[in-house]
């Protein structure tokens, strides 16, 4: 019975750890540390007199804010690095609990009494903490963590991991808040790490530092990396295994007359090494199974932008200078892009194209010079989150899919930009009736946005049977699912057959005609001719020429600009 | 603190931090060239003179003067199974995960490969070698050079005569990697690689065999750090998992991907913890953590390393 607790606590916190390493896709190699500030933090915190509740509370609540700082740090460690801090965390809390023996209780540990009470005399309350109890308590908290992680992957917070897990600069530009949710990733995580260690030690009675040493991290990382990506019944079959350990680790310490805590962490590298060879087949094979299922939002399709086409300005660069290092890239432009027309942004390489992009949603921030929204200066983050959020959108110019998604997901994704309810995320995972509405009101977005790209059809397809016309159409339909009304589409018709273009034209025209202010930054001057309502030219940095495509081409600037000074002449 | 002791630490730190810089050298090699942190590298470091040790002298290590035939064979073993555990690191736990252009694509896949190879090196030396520590004896026999063993210092501090010879070596076979890394052709290749492997293939380098030198290189590394760090006290096989993230934080204090200060910042932890360890508030226990605390607070503020520039947000 208290093993079987013990376990059940052990997947308290390996579903902590469920929610960065295959829901976020952070590599998160140091739950060990929260699970030991869960644990120690209880037994020390109760040994000054402090009731069992409040001191469980507090040490989860101590794990938490760690974890929240780790994530905070993490705003610039992305992938690796994250890694490196949170296996260099995992040694560091070992080795403190190992050096300094008023923290760790030396190498008898820390005890206290168990079984432990629960006394509350305000509700008259005594409660003995069985190990049934125990089982009880872990059951609930496990069951709980299950459904939540469940019911969170198809809703408004799992796509949210899903971009985050894909990749963050994609996810950014999609208006997905990347810093504030692996915070609150990572701070989740280690709070059910704190409540998994403190469970442990209550039930045990006993904390010592080995049994939290960063072989606990590691047997945590391989029982979530075994159920694969996003899935609430991967922890359990890992913590299952892993509580077949201890047994098997005796036998074999038994049969090759070695101390049981070394055969166990021989089955923990087995086991290691077993779950990285069959991670990937076994992805391949689960994500296989699921494209046949269908999305069930049939709704009168039409994508809209909230006011139509009123030629309002929606975006606007003033006088914008730029420089990377000593490099200046922009020396004051002036660019304006207004709702209901197809604005074209042409230019030699290096004339600054990109930059103007970066400036515009906001990733690189202008030396001099401003950027309105609507009017209104825009948010001043290093950003595309945010610049979503108040009306711009871009495409990226390399054609980034959200990996494991179908392409109605990853609007889907998008459109979460422009939920505006409070609390969506928190509405949607207790199923109530608003965060239902919420979510069918934001499939329908999602679907209107396919429609508009002429992808109705495609709603269930994986990435991977994309092609990269569609790849593109793709990622139109989700710049506009973000309901940001200025769009900025970066080279979309690269790679694109002739017809294709044809199609791409005729699907700006329509967005634009529904109100949506688009930019095109195109090479193909054939396509800018057709569609564009109006071209500026950039070169080195400077505005050559603006107006209508006619307008243009007939600047002798321009010409000189693309074809060099024979052709001037 | 008497001056005395600061120069004692000091000295004693330059040398230990000689040998970080080892380690450091090494992560900072392998992250050059294929972008993946080596998880496993401190294990190799310890891994490589253990498994010579158990092949030379078997598994009950003393501590007593190898004779010079047993001196030559750890020396050549330790650094013939650093160099094999670093390259076979590389084909088993980085080169599966690496995508397109070299460059890694499945993180948690070499992360959790990485701290594999750490974990089975660790656990099938501990099946070998079941106690605690293990006194490794030395076949550069460091400690009989000078006679007594130890060195009084200026001021009344003292110091293991073996700490000058391990600081020298150190960084002698730093500067010849140095050296290596900016004169030669084969430099100038692993330069390129990790630079844009995609441009190196288009200029004719061969990137598999360039990568393959890098990684024995590394190991080559390790195994030396190992011969200079082994013997000079007990020896425990979860010493490789510390070791190595001492090395990475030497290699973060200064830019991620450069040789020179992955070994002044192996210097400057050395001394550091050194200094810390003789301080009468702090003392030991804290000077064991301050690596890792460096490691953490370098990788929070800048995670390409102290010295690297602000990245620009990539696309």
């Amino acid at each position: 019975m208290t093993t079987f607790a013990a376990d059940l606590y052990l997947l308290v916190a390996a579903y902590g750890l469920a929610v960065a390493v295959s829901y976020a896709g952070l590599p998160v190699l140091g739950q060990g540390a929260f699970v030991a500030i869960g644990a120690f933090g209880t037994v020390q915190i109760t040994a000054h007199g402090v009731p069992l509740g409040v001191a469980v509370v507090a040490a989860v609540a101590l794990a938490t804010v760690a974890g929240y700082l780790v994530g905070f740090a993490a705003t610039r460690l992305a992938g690796a690095p994250l890694a490196l801090a949170t296996w260099g965390l995992a040694w560091l809390a070992y080795s403190a609990l190992v050096l300094f023996p008023a923290l760790g209780g030396g190498a008898e540990g820390l005890t206290r009494d168990a079984p432990a009470h629960l006394v509350s005399p305000a509700l008259g309350l005594r409660l003995t903490l069985t190990p049934g109890v125990h089982v009880g308590i872990a059951l609930v908290i496990d069951v709980l963590a299950a459904i939540a992680l469940a019911r969170t992957a198809r809703g408004a917070w799992g796509l949210d991991l899903a971009a985050l897990r894909t990749g963050p600069v994609l996810a950014d530009s999609i208006g997905v808040p990347v810093q504030r949710r692996r915070r609150a990733v990572l701070a989740t995580s280690a709070a059910l790490g704190a409540l998994g260690g403190a469970g442990t030690a209550v039930l045990l009675g006993v904390v010592a530092a080995p049994d939290y040493s960063p072989l606990l991290s590691l047997q945590l990382f391989v029982a979530v990396l075994v159920g694969g990506v996003a899935t609430w019944w991967g922890p359990p079959i890992g913590v299952a295994i892993l509580a077949f350990l201890p047994d098997t680790a005796d036998a074999l310490a038994r049969a090759i007359n070695v101390d049981a805590l070394r055969a166990r962490s021989v089955l923990t590298a087995v086991l290691l090494v077993a779950v990285l060879v069959v991670r990937q087949p076994l992805h391949r094979l689960l994500t296989r199974s699921s494209t046949g299922r269908t999305r069930a939002a049939a709704v009168a399709a039409s994508v809209e932008s909230d006011r139509g086409p009123d030629g309002a300005t929606v975006l606007e660069l003033r006088k914008v200078v730029a420089s990377y290092g000593a490099l200046r890239v922009l020396d004051g432009v002036d660019i304006e892009v207004r709702s209901g027309e197809i604005h074209a942004l042409v230019g030699p390489n290096g004339s600054g194209k990109s930059t103007v992009l970066r400036i515009a949603t906001g990733v690189v921030r202008p030396v001099d010079g401003e950027v309105r929204i609507d009017g209104l200066p825009a948010p001043a983050a290093r950003a595309a989150a945010p610049r979503v959020k108040a009306g711009v959108a871009r495409t990226l110019q390399h054609t980034v899919m959200l990996g494991e998604l179908e392409a109605g997901t990853q609007v889907e994704v998008a459109s979460r930009a422009k939920d505006r309810m409070p609390h969506g995320g928190v509405r949607e995972l207790l199923a109530t009736p608003r965060g239902r509405a919420g979510r069918t009101d934001r499939r329908a977005r999602a679907v209107a946005a396919l429609h508009a790209v002429g992808m109705d059809d495609r709603a269930d397809a994986m990435t991977s049977r994309l092609d990269s016309a569609e790849q593109r159409l793709l990622q139109i339909a989700r710049a506009a699912a973000t309901g940001a009304r200025a769009l900025l589409l970066d080279e979309p018709a690269a790679g694109m057959s002739a017809d294709q273009r044809d199609r791409l034209g005729r699907i700006l025209r329509h967005l634009a005609d529904r109100g949506f202010a688009v930019m095109l930054v195109e090479h193909d001057m054939r396509l800018v001719g057709r569609v564009a309502d109006r071209v500026t030219v950039l070169a080195e940095g400077r505005v050559l020429a603006t107006g209508t495509p006619d307008y243009v081409r007939s600047q002798p600037a321009v010409a000189l600009a693309y074809l060099g000074s024979s052709a001037a002449t | 603190m008497s001056g005395g002791v600061v120069l004692q630490a000091i000295v004693a730190g330059l040398s230990i931090g000689a040998v970080f810089g080892l380690v450091g050298l090494g992560f900072t090699l392998v992250w050059s060239l294929t972008r993946v942190l080596a998880f496993a590298h401190g294990d190799i470091v310890v891994g490589g003179v253990l498994l010579a040790v158990l092949a030379v002298i078997g598994t009950t290590p003393v501590a007593l003067s190898p004779d010079v035939l047993h001196s030559i064979a750890l020396v050549v073993l330790t650094l013939l199974f650093g160099v094999a555990l670093s390259t076979l690191s590389y084909v088993v736990a980085v080169r599966p995960f690496l995508g397109r252009g070299r460059r890694p694509d499945d993180l948690l896949g070499w992360v959790a490969g990485g701290v594999t190879t750490g974990l089975v090196i660790r656990t099938a030396l501990a099946v070998a070698l079941p106690a605690a520590a293990y006194a490794v004896p030395d076949p550069l026999h460091l400690d009989d050079i000078g006679g007594g063993g130890v060195v009084h210092l200026p001021g009344g501090g003292v110091v293991a005569t073996r700490v000058f010879p391990v600081l020298a070596i150190a960084l002698l076979v730093a500067l010849v990697v140095d050296r290596l890394l900016v004169g030669s052709t084969l430099g100038r290749a692993m330069r390129s690689v990790a630079e844009d492997p995609d441009a190196a293939t288009l200029c004719g380098v061969a990137i598999e065999r360039v990568v393959l030198i890098a990684f024995a290189i590394a190991g080559l590394l390790a195994a030396v750090a190992a011969l200079l760090v082994g013997p000079a006290g007990p020896l425990s096989v979860d010493r490789g998992g510390v070791l190595g993230l001492d090395g990475a934080a030497a290699a973060l204090l200064g830019r991620l991907g450069s040789s020179r200060q992955a070994v002044a910042g192996g210097l400057v932890i050395g001394v550091a913890q050194q200094l810390v360890a003789v301080s009468p508030h702090l003392g030991a226990a804290w000077s064991e953590l301050l690596p890792l605390a460096v490691l953490l607070a370098v990788l929070a503020a800048r995670p390409g390393g102290l010295l690297a520039p602000r990245e620009v947000f990539a696309e």
